[in-house]
């Protein structure tokens, strides 16, 4: 687990930061957000699969927590980045990780951040029309969505 | 087929290109049941999100109400008492049986045989009496709260549980083999049908039955112990194949195995009180928690993050069907259409957890 974030280090030098050292569990925070992919596959090297992208809303940024875990033992590695207000879209890291899709595509769905490269950029838990992101703390219930029928949708 | 097909096991909708009787394409389609679950953690005390839980994987509510406990008691730093630990286990354990011998039964019926789906309610309804009894809910017993659980079982809950098991264990030895493994007819159905092999389980990232039916030998109750499975003996079921019926035999290898861990826990069962007191309104300083228990459909997590107040600031559920469903899109791709109910069927998707 220590020479993971040693690669990391000499990589990527001063934007790799490590915030919580714990050996099983360790939480590394990423400066540069252009950076994610070459990140995520030296950690492919050693995790196999996105467990969980937890984005939390801290208004007007957004914090994207990328969970990485792995079949061979329970170890896993978080890497943090920030996405900031000028442009909330990030690199995909799917042709990396392939378990990634899903997940990324609900970050879009609920917090409307774009994840550029990704092969199927849809909507996935919400129709297609839904007005806005719900999960944003901003998010609003106006009378579009009280009224909202899904009558438009196609079959 | 689906939403509200009668084979696809809630409403997952699958859009399958057929020609003749062979599908070329499938693509899955989700969030007919997605409630907002994550939202309304943000809008609820840490104590009042029980019922929200339960309605998670509603065939293992009880896994989802101590995986949330144990979340909320890591977060806040409450330590359970020695009996609470080994009450979950054997609870967790029960929901698992329970969660199983309805995806025998309900496979059972999806590869025509309707007396695998009664027999299969008729025994989970024996642990089911059994849930009521102790919580007073059936498919959402509320049973778990913030440092233990809501009351003591009952002073006959040990000799009954353990005569229910005998039952269970003694018809899936003689009555289940002769309906199912012994069946040529299910054999046919599934054997070679549907296959994931550990390297689509690997990429795609699933984990649980489906993952143990590839080859997969890993359980996050001996990988990272949690509750007090350290403390008990038991083997993790796997299958080398990765088909349907693969999957089918992991599940009913995980039944005896749980049996084995309910009878050891309940001569372990040390006596005291079943709960740590604590406040109702419940703050939890700013920190990011992270949790993960093997449900009985893998690899569930919570991931928490609080800002001091007596709210969720942000609460992530993972949830391993999630993953599990997407490798429909390429196994179905070059089945037939019946084969396609059956596939679906040994997934075992439960889609309150999916949508959320």
């Amino acid at each position: 687990m220590a020479d993971i974030i040693d690669d990391l280090k000499l990589k990527l030098k001063d934007k790799i930061s490590v915030l919580y050292s714990d050996p099983k569990e360790p939480v590394v925070a990423l400066a540069d957000k252009t950076a994610i992919k070459p990140v995520a596959s030296i950690i492919s090297k050693s995790f196999d699969i996105l467990f969980m992208l937890v984005v939390v809303d801290r208004a007007p940024k957004f914090e994207l927590n990328y969970l990485f875990s792995r079949y061979s033992d329970d170890k896993t590695i978080t890497l943090r980045v920030v996405v900031d207000e000028k442009d909330y879209a990030i690199d995909s890291i799917c042709s990396v990780f392939d378990s990634a899709n899903w997940e990324e595509r609900e970050a879009y769905d609920l917090f409307g951040i774009k994840f550029t490269g990704h092969p199927d950029m849809r909507r996935i838990l919400l129709p297609e029309d839904w007005p806005g992101f719900p999960l944003r703390k901003d998010f609003k219930v106006t009378d579009e969505i009280r009224n909202w029928t899904g009558l438009d949708l196609k079959f | 087929m689906g939403p509200v097909h009668p084979s696809t096991h809630g409403v997952l909708k699958v859009v399958v290109d057929i020609e003749g009787d062979t599908i070329k394409k499938a693509v899955t389609e989700i969030g007919f049941l997605h409630r907002g679950k994550e939202k309304l953690a943000e809008i609820r005390y840490f104590s009042n999100y029980y019922p929200i839980v339960d309605k998670l994987d509603y065939l293992s509510a009880l896994s989802m109400e101590t995986l949330y406990a144990s979340l909320i008691e890591k977060a806040a730093d409450i330590k359970i008492p020695e009996r609470a630990v080994y009450l979950r286990t054997i609870f967790v354990e029960i929901q698992r049986i329970m969660s199983h011998l309805l995806f025998i039964g309900a496979f059972g019926q999806d590869v025509g045989n309707i007396t695998g789906l009664i027999w299969g309610l008729r025994e989970r309804e024996l642990l089911m009496t059994l849930v009521e009894e102790v919580s007073g809910g059936r498919l959402a017993p509320m049973y778990m709260t913030n440092g233990g659980m809501f009351y003591d079982v009952p002073k006959d809950f040990g000799d009954k549980l353990v005569d229910i098991l005998d039952k269970i264990e003694k018809k899936l030895e003689k009555d289940y083999v002769a309906m199912f493994q012994n069946n040529e007819l299910f054999k046919i159905r599934t054997k070679g049908v549907g296959v994931i092999d550990s390297q689509t389980v690997k990429r795609l990232g699933i984990t649980g039955p489906n993952m143990r039916a590839s080859g997969i030998t890993r359980d996050l109750r001996k990988d990272q112990p949690y509750l007090a499975y350290d403390k008990l003996e038991f083997d993790i079921a796997s299958e080398k194949e990765g088909d349907s019926y693969a999957r089918f035999m992991v599940r009913v290898e995980e039944v005896f195995q749980s049996i084995k861990i309910i009878k050891q826990a309940l001569r372990l069962l040390p006596d005291g009180p079943v709960v740590t007191k604590t406040p109702w309104l419940l703050k939890i300083p700013p920190k990011y928690t992270f949790v993960r228990h093997e449900t009985p459909r893998g690899e569930m997590s919570f991931y928490l993050v609080t800002d001091g107040s007596e709210k969720a600031y942000r609460l992530k559920i993972r949830s391993p069907t999630f993953f599990s469903i997407r490798a429909l899109e390429e196994v179905l791709v070059g089945s037939k259409v019946a084969d396609a109910v059956v596939i679906i069927a040994s997934i075992d998707p439960v889609m309150g957890e999916v949508d959320r």
